[in-house]
């Protein structure tokens, strides 16, 4: 009998570990309970490939994810970015960063308690070290950050100096994107970097390729993980080091991420109850309480429930020659109905633009102050002005001739495509009231929607000319913004250049607006950063490269509060931003998580 | 001829699907006479607004004359709608965990209940135990409760444009009145709008003419070319039937929906408009068709006034269509009839998928259940911009299949009563 009760502990402890392939340290249980577990949807999609932070394709996004609001769960960074006041605070960091008498210099303390989940103290050696690792091996990180910062060196154990580019006046060459790379730049220790680096042995594919299972983190959910085709789990680690920052360990033992087949499906979990935190757009989210009564919620409970902190625009596209017509990009501009396009698209999740005017900016109050908005002011529209294009277009010659309805430009009829990702519902819904105004102009606009892989190869080639409207968002929020809005929607930086990801995708020219983009960062005084930003808003209001077509949050943020409360809401006294508990600041929202029935 | 016509005519189940498409194809091209506009027309400014009527509340409040009707239910009513039980429940709740205790609250007493509320209730307090968005809906039910039970006159003020002036211009009592006849603009929307604001009846009646149209051309393509090719090889023989088959053969094997998808994607949706989709479906679903065809002018082929016709040096096209075709004409109908159905039933699939035709140019059965299905109007409980989508698909499937069997039952010996 005893044989056979030891036979049946082992086969259930090799059962154990069988379900569990990848946890690192914590055995998670098949069945997690649900009063320990916040459960997500929207933040992941598909089985996670790699844990490695250098790779390029982990998806892994609720590990790896987040933009200057860096996701903080499992890696941490030296500082959270806070969407709602636009600063930084120190997570592995000990206070604010310290620039040096000459600008080209900044020192951080490391937090002296900061550990990992294998227990070695975070230095600034590991600091260091990931920075090398990024630069040597040539990641996306390297590559772009090596342009603004030219040297990262452990002072001592708890001091690292990241040493700004300078450029040929011996001036940072853009002192924005050293705090940027501050609150971005996950930390893993520089032992695990060096083994992997020796197993590398100088191949930058094995570097970035290898998985990383047994990478090292210092995140309060670094303490094991489990993944599936179905799931991913993360396990609180409860010897973690925040508890002497954040005075407690985070409210849920389990992080876990049910892998839904599409939007419909984490929709009916949220609205079960089966999903905590969802950060997918859930269009006509109020009538989950309005109608259904449901216990859920989102950031703000009005119109516009969310913070708009990016800009999905209309990109026009240089290379078709019609484009290159002011009055036809302005005309279908003002053409426009954004009415429609935000009750009936976002329904009703975007601020109007009678709310808050088009300009390069985000919602939120920091950078809405930087520009004068009384001298661009005559530069907006109001949209659906459909006689006023119509006149445009008539005015600039270009005109139905051959009466068959739509106008033509060089004797031939415009057509023109306007295209996003497929799938994508909400941009797919504002595309088609895009096409929907072109045939009140006399312009032939139809959809088209590519799938997304597809759709971005196509619209990174400079010379591309299959897209002639195209979805992009623009703007958004962390420490170059809202600089990088400007650049993103114009710089020449870009003109031509090969996979560009990063802005004026459209091939847009002016000399003037370079200038302008290059002055910002360098600019400390007040009055002359706001004139330079007003004139850049003047700029873009009068060609109308692109144009906004909403405002939307870079992260939904809806919750239920069947099981956990106390979520983060517009006003209260934390101050916390809607960050789905796990980005940036936001992540403080997880120690404040309470059980609604404890 | 005749004969045949008669008893078709008398066929109970062709004579239902008959009529049920009559009917369709009647509304559909009437109700556009009385509705006019594009079906495309974006109208509503928002989502999925209800079926019912929408009256001017600009016009209401000039409406002129009004009456008025001393009707005893009408102040209880109003309560009822803007409290209901379960909101009096929440605000117990509310204020039992706000630390009133529970004997002293009573649903009940309506006076009682408000005026405890009024004096206890602050929006800023957050009562432990109850969540955000508990305190929420508190609040916007202590927004509705203003003037609740006073019956207040409403008062209509109107700005001058030159002086910024308010002057009345209109006063309410609650039991004022006007004939919803008499207001200047009313909307019936009897299937309330989509996702995009688009009256949905109208837009359902215009996507049954287009899926009608594409299953029309999508079966007149498939019969025609199944037609073709299976006289011809089930006629011919040898090696122009071996290469017609092994066509058919290699089409049969691979699933014609896949086949469908394939073609659709690589069209690019900037092509598809609802003619070319049309095409695309008639020219993957001729297989089934041609292996009949062939089968029964196989069995024509050595007839002896076939051979005749060949002996007296016809061509081959007299004799096809003289000498076969007459003897296989009432399965060729059938088909058509079927494929008509299955062309619609592949559009909608099609358009479900996201490979339909393009939104902005028609309206279609498919791509009324796509937008439904991506603004989640089956979670949102608007069942009016799905439901009668697949009403109305089933109804034409079933009619027109109704129409087969009852020729069924007219052309089949085996089946003739």
């Amino acid at each position: 009998m005893k044989k056979v009760s030891v036979l049946l502990a082992l086969m259930l402890a090799l059962t154990a570990v069988a379900a569990a392939p990848a946890a690192a340290t914590a055995v998670i249980p098949t069945e997690l309970p649900r009063n320990e577990t916040l459960y997500f949807a929207g933040q992941q999609w598909g089985t996670v490939l790699s844990w490695n932070i250098f790779g390029s394709n982990q998806n892994n996004s609720l590990v790896i994810g987040g933009a200057a609001a860096s996701r903080e769960i499992y890696f941490e960074t030296l500082y959270m970015w806070n969407d709602l006041d636009g600063q930084l605070y120190p997570l592995l960091a000990d206070g604010q960063p310290e620039w040096n008498a000459e600008g080209t210099a900044v020192t951080i303390k490391i937090n002296p308690a900061a550990h990992f989940n294998n227990g070695e103290p975070v230095t600034a050696n590991d600091v260091a070290a990931v920075w090398n690792a990024h630069v040597k091996y040539q990641t996306g990180t390297g590559i772009n950050g090596s342009t603004y910062i030219s040297e990262v060196t452990a002072i001592d154990d708890a001091t690292v100096e990241f040493k700004a580019a300078l450029n040929d006046k011996g001036k940072p060459v853009n002192p924005l994107e050293v705090p940027n790379q501050l609150c971005q730049l996950r930390i893993t220790s520089a032992a695990w970097i060096e083994a992997l680096d020796a197993k590398a042995n100088g191949d930058a594919d094995t570097f970035k390729n290898d998985p990383a299972y047994d990478i090292v983190a210092s995140g309060p959910y670094a303490g094991g993980y489990y993944t599936d085709e179905t799931k991913i789990v993360l396990a609180r680690d409860d010897s973690y080091w925040g508890v002497a920052l954040w005075g407690k360990l985070p409210a849920p033992k389990y992080l876990a991420h049910i892998l839904y087949a599409d939007n419909a499906a984490g929709r009916a979990a949220l609205e079960a109850g089966e999903v905590d935190v969802s950060q997918q757009f859930n269009s006509d989210v109020e009538k989950m309480w309005l109608e259904k009564g449901l216990p859920i919620s989102t950031y703000i409970d009005e119109p516009p429930y969310q913070l708009g902190l990016v800009q999905p625009s209309a990109i026009y596209n240089y290379n078709i020659p019609v484009l290159n017509e002011l009055a036809v990009r302005k005309a279908i501009a003002i053409a426009v109905d954004y009415d429609q396009i935000n009750a009936n698209a976002m329904t009703h999740q975007s601020a109007t633009f009678d709310q808050i005017p088009r300009s390069l900016f985000n919602t939120t109050e920091g950078q809405q102050a930087v520009y004068d908005h009384d001298a661009v002011k005559d530069l907006q529209w109001a949209g659906k002005d459909i006689e006023g294009a119509k006149k445009l277009l008539d005015e600039a010659g270009i005109v139905d001739s051959d009466g068959d309805g739509w106008r033509e430009y060089n004797g031939e009829k415009i057509s023109l495509n306007a295209v996003c990702p497929n799938g994508w519902s909400d941009w797919q819904a504002s595309m088609e009231v895009v096409a929907a105004t072109g045939k009140e102009i006399g312009i032939e606009i139809t959809t088209f929607y590519p799938e997304a892989g597809e759709f971005y190869a196509v619209f990174q080639n400079p010379d591309q000319t299959q897209y002639a409207i195209y979805m992009q968002s623009i703007g958004g929020s962390g420490p170059t913004y809202p600089w990088n809005s400007v650049r993103a929607a114009m710089s020449g930086e870009f003109i031509g250049q090969q996979n560009n990801g990063s802005g004026n995708w459209g091939q847009y020219v002016n000399p003037r607006i370079d200038e302008i983009i290059t002055a910002i960062p360098q600019t400390t005084d007040e009055a002359e950063l706001k004139a330079l930003y007003t004139e850049a808003v003047q700029i873009y209001l009068t060609d109308i490269p692109s144009f906004q077509l909403m405002y939307r949050p870079s992260l939904f943020h809806t919750v239920n509060e069947s099981v956990w409360t106390n979520y983060p809401e517009e006003g209260d006294e934390h101050g916390y931003p809607p960050n789905d508990c796990t980005d940036g600041y936001g992540i403080g929202a997880l120690y404040d998580l309470e059980l609604v029935n404890p | 001829m005749k004969n045949i016509l008669r008893q078709i005519l008398h066929a109970r189940n062709f004579m239902i699907g008959f009529v049920t498409i009559v009917i369709i194809l009647f509304a559909v091209s009437i109700y556009p006479l009385f509705n006019q506009g594009s079906p495309l027309d974006m109208i509503g400014l928002g989502t999925f607004f209800k079926p019912g009527t929408y009256i001017s509340m600009y016009d209401a409040v000039e409406t002129a004359p009004t009456y008025t009707l001393r009707l005893d239910d009408a102040a209880a009513k109003r309560v009822e709608a803007k409290l209901p039980q379960a909101d009096r429940e929440s605000m117990k709740k509310w204020l039992v965990a706000y630390g009133i205790p529970d004997e002293a609250i009573n649903t009940d007493d309506l006076n009682d209940l408000l005026n405890l509320w009024n004096n206890t209730y602050d929006p800023d307090a957050r009562p432990s135990g109850l969540t955000s968005a508990f305190r929420k809906s508190v609040a916007r039910i202590d927004a509705a409760l203003t003037g609740l039970l006073e019956s207040l006159d409403v008062r209509v003020y109107t700005q001058e444009p030159s002086t910024g002036e308010m002057r009345e211009t209109a006063q309410i009592k609650d039991n004022q009145y006007i004939n919803v006849s008499e207001v200047i603009n009313t909307r019936k929307l009897w299937l309330g709008t989509d996702n995009f604001g688009r009256d949905a009846f109208k837009e359902l009646l215009a996507a049954t003419g287009v899926s009608l149209k594409i299953g029309l051309i999508a079966g007149v393509i498939a019969t025609a070319l199944g037609l073709l090719l299976g006289l011809v090889s089930g006629f011919v023989g040898g090696i122009v039937d071996d290469i017609i088959m092994f066509f058919a053969n290699l089409f049969t094997v691979i699933p014609g929906f896949v086949l469908l998808i394939l073609i659709s994607y690589s069209i690019g949706q900037e092509q598809r408009g609802a003619t070319v989709v049309a095409a695309v479906i008639g020219c993957t679903s001729w297989v089934w068709t041609t292996r009949s065809v062939r089968a029964q002018t196989l069995s024509l082929r050595n007839r002896d006034h076939v051979n005749l016709s060949r002996l007296s040096g016809h061509s081959l096209p007299r004799i096809l269509i003289t000498d076969i075709l007459p003897y296989i004409a009432s399965y060729v109908v059938m088909a058509l009839i079927l494929q008509i159905c299955s062309g619609i039933l592949a559009e909608a699939q099609l358009s479900m998928l996201g490979l339909g035709p393009k939104t902005t140019e028609t309206p279609t059965l498919g791509l009324m259940m796509f937008w439904g299905m991506t603004y989640a109007a089956h979670q949102n409980g608007a069942w009016w911009a799905y439901f009668p989508v697949i009403l109305m698909i089933a109804l034409v499937s079933f009619s027109l299949n109704l129409m087969n069997t009852g020729l069924d039952q007219v052309f089949n010996p085996q089946l003739r009563s």
